[in-house]
């Protein structure tokens, strides 16, 4: 399998001297093409940390990040922007849109970066990708008009208009009721099945149980992992049972 | 508890605290030295004039004079206190060398004195009456300031050698408006050269109710008394004549300060708002718990207080040091009279009340913290903004235009209440900008003298106080007729008429007769001249008769009663500004001559120096002058005065113009923290965040300009309008210079835009992703 991101040894320290605290404490990780892959541990055990890292949205202290056989360390800030822009989509807890964007401008807005003649196709992709993820009446609304859900849907669209090779979500879910969640979740799925890789902060049992591999972190450390094998809807209950089984023995 | 408060929140916010600070010291600054200046300013006139025992009352006349009528008159009106002939003895300019140089450049009329027994007296520069001992003269300041004379150089008078003992305050004919200066010189000089000059007289009264000297004017002129020289001036006019060059500066220095404190308002306005949002939250939860507003209030108020407090005193003492160069023309024209002790006071004053203005200002603004709700506060944590995405104007349907001018552009359509502080400032500056320099363009143009009343020519010849006076002007018509280099001449002569008033009593009215449609000048109200029955007057004498147009004016011409109509109102500056202009005939030149003036156009590549020299030598009666000179020397000091003051407006302006957009530019990225990191996470550069905002910029600024150029050339004329009419001109327009106000202005202002904004967002690349998003 071709190798999306290879992390080794990544350290990332907030403060300075006497005060400083390892949020990442010497991480090695690695992410496949097409992988998708779950991060589950305690409040405060550096998952989105973790994530940023890898994304190139924050900077390390020491050890060495690839993403796509580049090593992050030697790009500068505009060359971050250019891959975040056109490998990776990013969903987070909250859904981060623009106030002043209606729906639909908001999931277009990157794209036009870099196609602005093109923004007839760029809008059919979003209104395919709207009607896949069950939004498509609601192009024309402001920000403040639609429920989490739905905003949280929108923010997939956005984070997929570009075709990224890499998602990365952190919990996703995180403000959703379970109905909700699980529907975001089979986009989740289904995104992944197209073949693009899941990065995914979560601290939920049943969302973690989509994943090919979970990850076990604690203080800032990688403690264990659980290989579940390809989604595969009909034995979901055991999934999540290994799931649950394996948070036990890490007092989550 | 209130000071740690304070302190730490000024911590928090240096450039708000900064700008704020400045704003207030620039306003407070400004106008107390407004204050001084005027303070100042008016003392030292007053004190000079009441030194001078300047006349309120004077007329000039050349030929002889019957000093036992003019007893007789000033003993029968009850209203003189005292009354003097005193002695001109009018000297061509190319007879007075000074050093090397002659006067013959000059326009003005330039003549010795001796000093003035009773009053009315020249002053040295120490405010004592100089008593010059032979062999000394004194000379007008005006030739100090213009570098023609220092003391110790040798003067020469038809080969009388004097020697430039020191300078002297005229406290008649200081200004460079009033076309005399006289020198000053012992009594045995004076009568060494007196053979050389044209005496005149100045008939001179001072009077024990000075209010009424217009009843006097009327009753010398009844008199008939002599009177052939320009008409009387009157003390208020010395006074108006001392004090406008440096008056209009003040002038514009309020302007300047009252745009400033404005736009401090602003500022303040805008900052404190935008700290109540930030603290909403926190507000209402100090609300929830109990704590009154008022409390709150007053922690506020303390800081603005406190700020006010300091940039205010700073500003005063400021305003100490600036007033120094302000003050040297002042005091080299009028000398101190002890006004600074007065100054300072108002200049404190000035200070003071602008600290009180800021106070209650910043009151007002806090009422707003009654409105706020405790539960909304808590519940949403920041005031609900009603915005809706202006719905029609989207990213998807908007083609070409890139993302990031598309989201600029819809961030100003959205917030607009947001941006209108710095579209006022914006507006305000490009308003600073142009308007000192519009009025500056307007009278440093060369047709501005039409506004004066004064007919746009190349040279004009001045043919007064000499007898036949209509024949010379013929011999030099005739001359002109025959002169290839000349475009064109008309003879203009004035006359004085009787007027029967319309309560039948009598009166003089000075009417100029000739062609009024060569030359022609600008009319605040009405047209010229053009049918016999027709008589345009100037401002003052529609002023003194109480008439506007079509009123009917009854004058005695050729013997007999003739009834004319107004048909124009012009400004006029000569002459005393009482004068008329009409084209009937006056057949054998019956009616009192009183001079005649010949404006003449020369063809284009005719050397105005040569043809002015010419004419000199070949008519050496008369007063040949150069229009340009004439103009420069005139109005040259006020045009500068404006000058000076117009590039410190651009300053301001700019200064203005940064440090607001800077301010701004801050409050919007510390508002927009979150969205910034959201659109880096959409692979957004730091160069693509940057073109946002400086689309967000441009086109406040843009439409800043437009309403600030539109600001100007309406209400900015009518304020350089009262000004300019102040020195005597009205009913004009703005000479806008294009190149300065529509492209140097706005491009200077998309500069300072520019790199404000380029400052304040260089903390954008370094603005983390992950500290405003992470979960
Ligand atoms: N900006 C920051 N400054 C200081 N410490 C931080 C910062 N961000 C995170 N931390 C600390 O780093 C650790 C990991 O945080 P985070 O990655 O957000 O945890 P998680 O997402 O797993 O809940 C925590 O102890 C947190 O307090
Ligand atoms: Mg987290």
């Amino acid at each position: 399998m071709k190798k999306m991101i290879s992390g080794k040894s990544i350290v990332k320290s907030y403060g300075k001297g006497q005060e400083a605290t390892n949020a990442l404490n010497h991480v090695d990780i690695e992410i496949s093409a097409g992988e998708f892959v779950a991060v589950m541990g305690p409040s405060g055990c550096g998952k989105s940390t973790l994530l940023f890292a890898l994304s190139g949205a924050d900077t390390i202290n020491s050890g060495e990040i690839e993403l796509d056989g580049q090593d992050l360390s030697k790009l500068n800030e505009n060359e971050l922007a250019d891959i975040r822009r056109t490998k990776m989509g990013f969903v987070f807890q909250q859904p981060t849109m623009l106030k002043n964007l209606n729906i639909l401008d908001n999931i277009i807005l990157s794209s036009l970066q870099d196609n602005k003649r093109n923004a007839k196709n760029i809008t059919k992709k979003a209104k395919i990708l709207m009607k896949d993820t069950g939004i498509s009446e609601l192009e024309d609304r402001d920000i403040a008009e639609v429920s989490g859900g739905q905003l949280q849907r929108a923010g997939i669209c956005r984070a997929l208009i570009n075709e990224p090779e890499i998602l990365f979500a952190d919990e996703p879910t995180g403000a959703l009721n379970s109905k909700s969640s699980e529907e975001i979740m089979e986009i989740f799925s289904a995104v992944n099945k197209n073949g693009t890789a899941v990065m995914l902060v979560t601290h939920d049992a049943k969302v973690a149980s989509r994943a090919e591999r979970v990850l076990f972190m604690k203080d800032g450390k990688i403690e264990s992992q659980l290989s579940l094998g390809k989604f595969d809807e009909h034995n979901m209950e055991d999934r999540i049972n290994q799931v649950i089984l394996k948070m036990r023995s890490f007092d989550i | 508890m209130y000071r740690k408060l304070i302190i730490n929140d000024i911590k928090k916010s240096k450039l708000i605290t900064i700008t704020i600070t400045v704003f207030i010291l620039l306003a407070s600054m400004l106008t107390s030295l407004a204050a001084i200046l005027s303070a100042s300013l008016f003392a030292s006139i007053d004190g000079m004039m009441e030194n001078a025992k300047t006349p309120h009352f004077l007329q000039m006349h050349a030929g002889e004079i019957d000093m036992r009528q003019l007893s007789n008159f000033a003993g029968e009106q009850a209203n003189i206190e005292n009354f003097q002939v005193t002695s001109f003895l009018n000297i061509e300019g190319a007879e007075i060398v000074i050093g090397e140089d002659s006067l013959a450049g000059s326009v003005q009329d330039n003549g010795l004195s001796v000093q003035s027994e009773r009053f009315d007296f020249l002053l040295g520069l120490d405010g004592n009456i100089i008593r010059p001992t032979e062999g000394e003269i004194y000379v007008p300041i005006y030739y100090r300031k213009n570098g023609q004379a220092s003391i110790g150089d040798s003067v020469a008078i038809h080969g009388v050698r004097l020697t430039v003992a020191g300078f002297l305050r005229d406290s008649q004919m200081n200004a460079s408006m009033i076309s005399s200066k006289r020198f000053l010189v012992n009594q045995a000089d004076f009568e060494q050269v007196r053979e050389f000059g044209k005496l005149e007289y100045l008939i001179e009264f001072r009077l024990t109710d000075p209010a009424a000297v217009a009843a006097l004017e009327a009753a010398y002129l009844l008199a008939e008394l002599p009177a052939n020289g320009p008409p009387a001036i009157t003390y208020s006019l010395f006074k108006m004549a001392n004090a406008i060059d440096d008056g209009i500066m003040i002038a514009v220095l309020v302007l300047v300060s009252i745009l400033v404190i404005i736009v401090s308002f602003l500022c303040i306005r805008f900052t404190l708002l935008a700290k109540i949002e930030e603290d909403y939250r926190e507000i209402g939860v100090l609300k929830a718990i109990g704590l009154k507003t008022r409390s709150l209030k007053q922690l506020y108020l303390a800081k603005y207080s406190a700020l006010a407090g300091i940039a205010c005193t700073a500003g005063f003492v400021l305003s100490l040091f600036a007033k120094e160069p302000f003050l040297t023309n002042i005091r080299l024209y009028m000398g101190e009279a002890g006004g600074s002790g007065l100054g300072i006071a108002f200049g404190m004053l000035g200070a003071l009340i602008i600290f009180f203005v800021v106070t209650l200002y910043v009151n007002g603004v806090l009422r707003r913290f009654k409105r706020i709700s405790a539960a909304e506060a808590i519940r949403f944590g920041a005031p609900r903004e009603k915005s809706k995405a202006a719905k029609g104007f989207r990213l998807s349907g908007s083609g070409m235009i890139s993302p990031n001018i598309f989201l600029g552009l819809k961030d100003v359509l959205l917030r607009k209440k947001l941006y209108v502080t710095m579209l006022l400032v914006l507006a305000i500056s490009s308003f600073l900008m142009i308007v000192p320099q519009n009025i500056y363009n307007t009278i440093s143009q060369r047709n501005f003298m039409t506004y004066m009343g004064i007919g746009e020519c190349d040279m004009r010849i001045d043919i007064q106080q000499t007898d036949n006076i209509a024949g010379k002007a013929e011999e030099i018509a005739g001359f002109m007729a025959e002169d290839s280099d000349i475009e064109e001449y008309t003879v203009l002569t004035s006359y004085m008429f009787d007027m029967r008033m319309t309560d039948g009593s009598a009166g003089k009215l000075k009417v100029e007769l000739g062609d009024h449609s060569i030359f022609p000048i600008e009319y605040s109200y009405g047209r010229a001249p053009q049918s016999e029955s027709e008589i345009a007057i100037s401002g003052f004498v529609a002023d003194d008769l109480e008439m506007g147009l079509n009123d009917t004016i009854a004058l005695i011409a050729c013997g007999q009663e003739k009834i004319l109509t107004i048909c124009g109102i012009y400004s006029d500056i000569t002459n005393g500004g009482k004068t008329a202009k009409a084209v009937f005939d006056t057949g054998d030149g019956s009616g009192s001559v009183l001079w005649s003036i010949i404006p003449v156009r020369l063809q284009s590549g005719v050397t105005i120096d040569t043809k002015v020299a010419e004419y000199k030598n070949r008519f050496s009666y008369t007063k040949v002058a150069d229009i340009d000179d004439y103009i420069n020397q005139t109005f040259g000091g006020i045009a500068d005065a404006v000058q000076k003051v117009s590039y410190a407006a651009i300053a301001a302006a700019a200064i203005l113009t940064v440090l607001v957009t800077l301010l701004f530019m801050k409050m919007l990225l510390t508002k927009d923290r979150y969205s910034i990191a959201v659109l880096k996470s959409l692979g957004f550069k730091a160069a693509d965040i940057y073109i946002q905002y400086l689309t967000r910029a441009f086109v406040v600024l843009i439409l800043g300009i437009a309403i600030g150029t539109v600001l100007a050339n309406t209400l900015g004329e009518l304020v350089g309008v009262g000004l300019i009419a102040s020195f005597g001109a009205s009913a004009f327009h703005f000479a806008i210079n294009p190149m300065f106000a529509y492209l140097f202005s706005p491009v200077f202002m998309a500069i300072c835009v520019w790199s404000a904004t380029r400052l304040s967002l260089a903390g954008i690349s370094s603005l983390k992703i992950s500290e405003y998003i992470k979960e």
